[in-house]
Order: structure tokens, then sequence, then C-alpha cells
């Protein structure tokens, strides 16, 4: 049994998913935080449900609202859940009534009942049950209340929706439509009426879709002759509008028979919102949230712990796995690849794990309260003087977690143009990967302002994507259309359990890195550090690392880290970025009384080691990162293209800041 | 005109048609349409956007596609 | 000796898994650290003029 779960934006979808099949898929209070279709299996009963991305209509604007298009047209479904915010019931009906067109069996959940209480709206499940002619379920899907109910509901095969046709279109549609349906008589398994409405409403999937099975000159004469038809008679109003208008008559009728209003309580919203997006205090606002963030995670939470797990690392584990190591009388080759291989490069990763983790739980508070649409609010007049709109901000802040969901992100954005701009900018947002080397290099050369420094490099990151976005879209990427309408959901106290949650399953990912990727890393970069062209166990500088980092070295001179070990990191941070730090550890492998910071004194000055920031800061986005570039653009000039001027850029700024700093005294 | 409109005052849209065609389509998706109430919330500064509410949600448009909205104040 | 052989093997093998693991993934364009991606074909939502 598969069930397709589909329901306005921000309604709880994702929610309803975790609550029913179990699983935990990403949840946040915006619109538009799922954009593919994702997966589960139920927790009682037998089947799938399918999460989709929220839309208003069945029409799409944006790619992720495509994918619910597409869904419909190309895969078959037993049943629709439909999840209805009750205190935007009026809205959401529109698509219910789409969906009631497309003859499917279809279950409502009647979703925050509590927030349209709170707002004075009661609804009357009953009635809008025999209003709609399907059954409705009242649920609360953050707190899970009702979903068994729902479940039960879902087991209990639900008959075919009664009322057939709720909303009649008057004469001129309703013959229109008798038209087209027997043109594609027999060539669609799909409800004819479902088709020929939304072909109607300039729906170019179907349009697209009927390309392929119909005769299209003949549909769009049907099309045309209704829409003259039309303007003789009502004047000046368009097909789409007029649709709309007949199903809002509709709604409303619903809405009187179903829905009680009373006087509501000014929500704590909107004192809030008087503050967030006050005028002048919006951006500095946002500028001291992130401050805030790099002090916990720096200075008052996240180092200290850090530390205490480095102590751990390299006393207590080392010297345990030394003796392990002497008691089974392992190799000497053996004994250098644990501890200066994998305890070194693995445990040089760990450590950061506190740190990553308060990055983590501040991304999921931004994405749970409610706080994130504001901030694409407030950065919508910067966005729009670079040719971008506000929405394309929060792309780059899920960036700040990891670039490959921030990508994803942008399928939100309408234009075109706009999210190919937003995908190709979002890796110079300074994902988690890039954190460790920023918490090594500051404690290490600027211990007094680790939260300003690393604030500093964020900053920079997004001020050079503001930038480039500048030169991008009045240059290769111009055009005028831009779009920005953003919805702003009510705050939300977010819920320890759920910040928890959201935390964890980003920050596992990290710690799951380590074990696989980082470990294999760390064993072949250990290797390569081991054996040279003279054998093995070489002095490091005459091995096969100093080597291959040897041939990139020169180049990176000028920038004022011309050293083979700063050039075999970068090539690793390709990969994946975490591994700078590993590679790191293991080519500055120190033994255990003194420290890597210590060390890395000897091979940068402060001025080198903040050029080296910036450099690893802009450099190029990891494989999963161009991969998904790739993937998103489906482009190979633009794949290659933001691999090529991320390189050029980091360069170009690394050799300002050194050279410039070097003029200016500074080393 | 909502470029007269200050933050709290209300107004009733009467022409939505001088705006673009995507944003009447989203304003539309997010049920605002001729005859819509709205109220005015923050207006951001150096011609940002403004918040409208309308039914209890909160909208954020830009100022150039927001004066092309005929409103009447209510 | 014997330890050392079958801690060496063990290494290099899970390592090389672990590497091949990786970058298969990563070139499908999935986040690695991040499992929630699962399930998902992210090129389902191209609309079908790129198609």
């Amino acid at each position: 049994m598969e069930i397709a779960l589909i329901g306005n934006p921000n309604t709880g979808k994702t929610s309803l998913f975790n609550n029913l099949t179990g699983s935990y898929e990403y949840v946040g209070n915006w619109s538009g935080v799922t954009v593919e279709k994702k997966v589960g299996i139920f927790k009682k009963i037998q089947g799938h449900l399918i999460d989709l991305p929220g839309v208003y209509t069945l029409n799409p604007l944006s790619r992720d609202e495509g994918v619910v298009t597409n869904f419909f047209l190309h895969e078959s479904v037993n049943q629709l859940l439909n999840i209805l915010d009750a205190s935007q019931l009026e809205r959401n009906l529109h698509l219910t009534l789409q969906l009631l067109e497309f003859e499917r069996p279809v279950l409502i959940g009647l979703n925050m009942v509590d927030v349209a209480n709170k707002r004075g709206i009661q609804i009357d499940a009953v009635k809008l049950s025999k209003s709609l002619g399907v059954p409705v379920v009242p649920v609360i899907a953050r707190s899970g209340k009702g979903c068994d109910r729902l479940v039960d509901a879902i087991s209990t095969k639900s008959p075919e929706p009664v009322n057939k046709k709720l909303v009649y279109y008057g004469k001129e549609v309703e013959a229109a439509i008798s038209a087209l349906s027997k043109e594609i008589d027999g060539k669609t398994e799909h409800s004819h009426r479902f088709l020929a409405i939304q072909y109607f409403e300039g729906n170019e999937y179907v349009k697209n879709y009927f390309y392929e099975i119909a005769d299209s000159e003949k549909l769009n004469l049907i099309l045309v002759n209704l829409e003259s038809e039309l303007k003789k008679q009502y004047a000046s109003k368009t097909l789409p509008s007029f649709i709309y208008l007949k199903r809002k008559e509709t709604i409303v009728k619903i809405m009187a028979e179903t829905a009680v209003k009373s006087s509501s309580v000014i929500p704590l919203s909107e004192k809030i919102d008087r503050i967030v997006t006050n005028k002048f205090f919006g951006i500095p606002i946002f500028l001291i949230l992130m401050y805030l963030m790099f002090m916990l995670t720096f200075d008052w939470i996240g180092t200290p712990l850090s530390d205490a797990l480095d102590a751990i690392l390299t006393g207590p584990i080392t010297n345990l796995l030394e003796n392990v190591l002497t008691a089974i009388h392992a190799s000497d080759f053996i004994h250098a690849l644990i501890i200066q291989g994998l305890v070194a490069g693995v445990g040089g990763v760990l450590v950061f794990v506190p740190q990553i983790f308060i990055l983590f739980l501040f991304i999921s508070l931004l994405e749970d309260s409610g706080y994130m649409a504001r901030v694409a609010l407030v950065m919508d007049r910067i966005m729009e003087s670079v040719g971008l709109n506000g929405k394309a901000f929060i792309p780059m802040i899920i960036g700040f977690g990891c670039n490959v969901p921030g990508i994803m992100a942008a399928r939100t954005i309408e234009t075109p143009r706009e999210r190919l701009l937003t995908i190709l900018l979002t890796p110079l947002m300074s994902c988690s990967a890039r954190l460790p080397v920023y918490a090594l290099f500051v404690g290490a050369f600027f211990a007094g302002q680790r939260a300003l420094i690393v604030l500093c490099l964020y900053v920079l990151g997004i001020i050079v994507a503001l930038i480039l976005a500048k030169v991008f879209s009045s240059t290769i990427l111009k055009s005028e259309t831009s779009l920005f309408v953003i919805e702003l959901p009510p705050y939300r106290l977010p819920q320890f359990q759920s910040l928890w949650r959201s935390t964890w399953d980003k920050g596992k990912g990290f710690i799951r890195k380590a074990g696989t990727f980082i470990f294999a890393g760390s064993v072949f970069i250990w290797l390569l550090s081991y054996a040279g062209p003279g054998g093995i166990n070489v002095d490091m500088d005459r091995s096969f690392l100093a080597l291959i980092g040897g041939v990139i070295a020169p180049v990176l001179v000028p920038i004022g880290f011309g050293t083979w070990q700063a050039a075999a990191s970068l090539i690793t941070g390709f990969l994946a970025k975490e591994s700078i730090i590993a590679t790191m550890n293991i080519i500055y492998f120190v033994p255990n009384d003194s420290s890597l910071q210590g060390l890395l004194a000897n091979y940068y000055s402060p001025l080198a080691a903040f050029s080296f920031m910036v450099f690893i800061l802009l450099y190029i986005p990891c494989l999963a990162t161009t991969a998904t570039i790739y993937k998103e653009t489906g482009s190979k000039k633009w794949t290659v293209f933001s691999v090529v001027y991320a390189l050029v850029i980091a360069y170009v700024l690394s050799l300002i800041i050194y050279q410039g700093g070097k003029l200016f005294g500074l080393v | 005109m909502f470029s007269s409109f200050k933050p709290g005052e209300r107004g009733k849209i009467v022409d939505l048609s001088h705006v673009s065609h995507l944003v009447q389509r989203r304003l539309l998706d997010l049920g605002i349409t001729e005859g819509s109430e709205v109220c005015v919330k923050c207006v951001m500064p150096f011609g940002g956007p403004i918040m409208i509410e309308s039914c209890g949600q909160c909208i954020g448009i830009r100022r150039k596609e927001a004066v092309q909205i005929e409103v009447v104040k209510v | 000796m014997i330890a050392s052989i079958l801690i060496g093997t063990a290494i290099f093998g899970y390592a090389a898994y672990a590497m091949v693991k990786f970058i298969n993934k990563s070139k499908k364009g999935k986040c690695a650290a991040c499992d929630l991606k699962n399930s998902c074909s992210s090129n389902c939502g191209l609309p079908p003029e790129v198609k």
C-alpha cells in the first residue's frame, strides 16, 4: 500500500511523517523544508508513506513543487493523506479540492487544531468530513496526538470520495471538460476531469503530459475556445482566476458550515517580530546571534570540552593502545599505523565533536523557531541589490551546516536564474567540516579573539558570495524577473526533544564520517607519509605525500603557505573538508607532551594562518557538493565553473590578504 | 496605495492586475486576492520589503511590488 | 607477528571498503555526513522541459 502525504508548505507533514513511520526526517519552521519526496515504512501497519514537498496548488511554480505534480502524473498511489493547517483552512482547502478532483481515496488530517483554537478558530471536523465527503481526523503532528486514530483511518480502507463534483465550474467550463475528456478517453488512467481542469489552469506539467498522449492541437483549440467564450460572457477574467474564484465560492460555503471564528489575542509572534525585524536592528541582531554562537562554540563551552577530549585521547587512550600493542608484540609498522595514523587522524577529527554539535544545535534552533523566514525578509533588500532575493539566504544558512542540503534547498527559489546563482554561491558558506580547521588555527594564533576571527570568516564568506552574485548577475546571468513573496510562519517555542533530535541527526553524520571516510583517509594518508621512493619508514620529507604536495607547493608560496604539508592537506580536502584536519594531524604528528597547536607556529606566521583559513573557506566545493551541483543544475559547464571560480577567488583573496598584510608590516 | 500605509494600518485590496504575473500567482496561493483585507505589520528600511498580514498569516513582499497593489484604507 | 598481520589486514581491508563506499556515495551527490537522503532520488524534481 502506497500512501502519499500532501499539503501546503509548513503544515507539519514531515512531523507527521516522522511520527507515523518512526523515522527521522528533517523538520523546520519555514516553507520549503522538504524539497524532494521521501519514502518511509509505517510503524504499525503494512505500507509505505511518501512525504512530498509542500505545495499550495498542483500547478507548480518552483522546482520542489514540480516534484509533487510529477509524482501525481507518473506514479501510482493508493491513497492520499492530505494535511490541513486548521488555522489557515481556507487557503489549504484550495489544494484539497484539487486532490478530490484527482478521484483517488483521500483522507484528511486536520493539523494544528491547537494553534487555530488559540487564534479563536473552532473547526467542526465531523461537519467538514460531511461537506467534503471524506474522513477527517484531527491531529497535533508535533506532539503526535491523534496519530493512532489517523493510522486506524488509513488501515480501514476509505471509500471513494462521494461528491465527485464538489466544485461546479459553470456551464462553459464543464462543457469544455467533457469535450476534452472525449479527446483523452482511454489514453490515460488519471481522472479526466482533474487533468482537464489542471490543463485549463495552465499547468505546464499536464500540458507536457498531454503532449505525449494526445493530439495537442485539438486540445489547444478547446482551451482557446473556452477562453474566448469566457471573455465574452464574463468580461476580462482570465481562465485560471475564473477557476480559482469558482473554487473559492465552494470553500466559502464549506467554511460557513464548519468553522466558527471569535476574536483572538495578539500572538507572541507579533511582539517578537517587532524586535527581530526592526527597521534598524534586523541585521545587527542576526550578527549578534552569530557572534553569540561562536562565543559558545569557541570560548564558553566548545573549546574547553574539546580540550578535555583531546587530553583524554592523547593521554589515557593512547597509553592504553600503546600497552595493548606492546603486549601483543605488534610490529613497528602496525604500531605506527595505529598511533600515528589512526589515533592522530580519526582522533584529531573527533575532538571537534563538541564544537560541531553546538553549531548544529544553533542551526536547528534557527530552523525550528521560525526565525529563518525573518532572516530572509531582513536580508532581501541587500540580496535584491546583488540580483538575488531574500529567500536565497535560507539555503546559505543551511549551508553553514552542510553545503549539500543547502544546495538542495535552493529548489524553493522560483526563478531559474536566481536558483542557479544560489546553487553556485552556497559552497562559499562555511560548512561545519571547515570549522575544525578554524578551531585549530584560531587556537594556535588568535587565542584572544577566537569567536571574532571565526565570525569574520563566516561574514567574509557571505560578503564574497554577495559580491560574486552582483558580478555574475550583471554579466553572465542577466535577467529581469525576480520574485520574492515569502510566508512568515508564526514563532514556535522549540521543544527540547525535537531540537535535540535534529541536532543529533546532523551531528551523528559527522561521527559516522570519522569512523568511515576519515578512518580510511587516515590510513592511506599515513601510508603515503610512511612510504616513499626510498622504501618504507622514510623521513616524512622524502615520502610520497611530500612528493605529491611538493608539486603544488610552489604555487602556494605567494599566498603564504608554500609547504608540501599545506598542499597535501588541501588536496585531501577536496574529498571531504574534515580530512584537512586529519591530514594535518598525521603530517605534523607530535608525541604526547606537546600539541599540534604549538607546532604549527613553526610553519605558519599569524598572517599566513589567516590567509590559510580564508583559502580553506573558499577554495573548492567538496566532492559531494560538486556532485550535487551537477545533479541540481544538470550542467557540466556550471559544475566546472563552480569549482574553477572558487579556486580563483580563494587564491586572489588569499594573495591580497597575505601580500597586503606584509605590505602593512603584519607577519 | 500601500506606499502611504504606516505599520498597523489596515486596508482592502481592490486591484492586483498591475502586479507581475508570478507575484500574483504566489499571492493567490497564499490566499491573497482582490477583496482580501490586509494589515501592514512592518516596513524594512532603505526600500526593503514590507510585511503584511492577512487572515492571521504574515507574508513578506517587496516594496516595489507592494506599491503596484491597489488598496483602500478601511 | 600473526596478530600484526591480522590487525593490518583488518585495518587496510576496512579502509579500502570505507573509501570506495564513501566516494561512490559522494559522487551521487549524497551528503556523506547525512543519511537523511537514503530514500531520495533528487532528479525527480526536474521539470519536463529539462528531461
